[in-house]
């Protein structure tokens, strides 16, 4: 059976990627795929609207990149979590918990 | 209890600390790719299409045509141009709100016109060359003030 894919809602895309990059140093292509695999493939994500994300990421301050040579010996520019970015993730999540929290409440509601 | 609100004040000060020095890294960035346009917007290319290319060699590992592999990654990529313009404009863009600064710059900028020209009009003249520097000067100091004010305006699509 096909599994169809939730698209993603608005400000979550950045906490995936701080997530992905949580787990260690990756390239675009590779956050892309981290989230697909961390999410069970259930998320539907436009792979081009990674970069404009990691763009504003690092401009926060919370991931940095650098280029360096990928497994495949081509070069690559990698990203990684800052101390600050960290941080944020955190914070992320707790705002996330709530948010899920009380929807779910507001949906269970009789 | 002191010794634990020292350490917040520690903790707060380092964070303080980490955060400024992620503005300044941010805001030299911005910078250098104002000065380097160009350079930037090969090296946001470079990324892109090496995304597209790990895309279509996995695409050919499931089993498609190099031809089939290569539409399918541009189709999940999305709008390349569309993308690679968004990465320029977010790696142009200062990490803070600039609207202050600019302000000001504009103010010092039409001070400065204004006290030329009142500078060209008070001197006495001896000459027409020093006339005209003098009136080049203004001309100068004018246009770089409808430059600025011109960047400043939102672009509408």
């Amino acid at each position: 059976m096909a599994k169809s894919k939730a698209g993603l809602l608005q400000g979550t895309l950045d906490m995936l990627i701080l997530k992905a990059l949580s787990l260690g140093a990756l390239h675009g292509y590779g956050i892309g795929q981290r989230i697909a695999q961390i999410s069970g493939d259930a998320l539907k994500i436009e792979e081009g609207s990674l970069y404009p994300g990691l763009y504003r990421l690092e401009q926060r301050g919370w991931v940095q990149s650098e280029w360096d040579v990928s497994d495949n010996n081509q070069k690559a520019k990698f990203y990684k979590l800052t101390r600050a970015g960290r941080k944020q993730l955190i914070l992320e999540e707790r705002n996330w918990e709530r948010l899920a929290g009380a929807t779910m409440k507001a949906l269970r509601a009789s | 209890m002191g010794a634990a609100r020292g350490r917040d004040h520690e903790g707060a000060a380092r964070e303080l600390s980490v955060r400024t020095m992620s503005r300044i890294r941010a805001t030299i960035n911005s910078i250098r790719a104002r000065l380097h346009h160009d350079e930037i917007a090969r090296e946001v290319e470079t990324e892109l299409r090496l995304h597209v290319e790990m895309r279509t060699r996995a695409n050919i590992e499931a089993g498609m045509t190099p031809d089939e592999a290569q539409r399918a990654a541009l189709q999940s990529f999305g709008d390349f141009d569309n993308v690679k313009a968004s990465c320029c404009e977010i790696r142009r863009s200062l990490p803070f709100d600039s609207t202050p600064l600019r302000m000001g710059l504009h103010i010092a900028i039409a001070a400065l016109a204004g006290a030329a020209a009142l500078w060209t009009v008070n001197t006495p003249h001896h000459s027409l060359s020093s006339l005209l520097s003098q009136l080049g000067f203004v001309a100068v100091l004018t246009c770089l003030f409808v430059i600025a004010r011109r960047n400043q305006k939102p672009h509408r699509q």
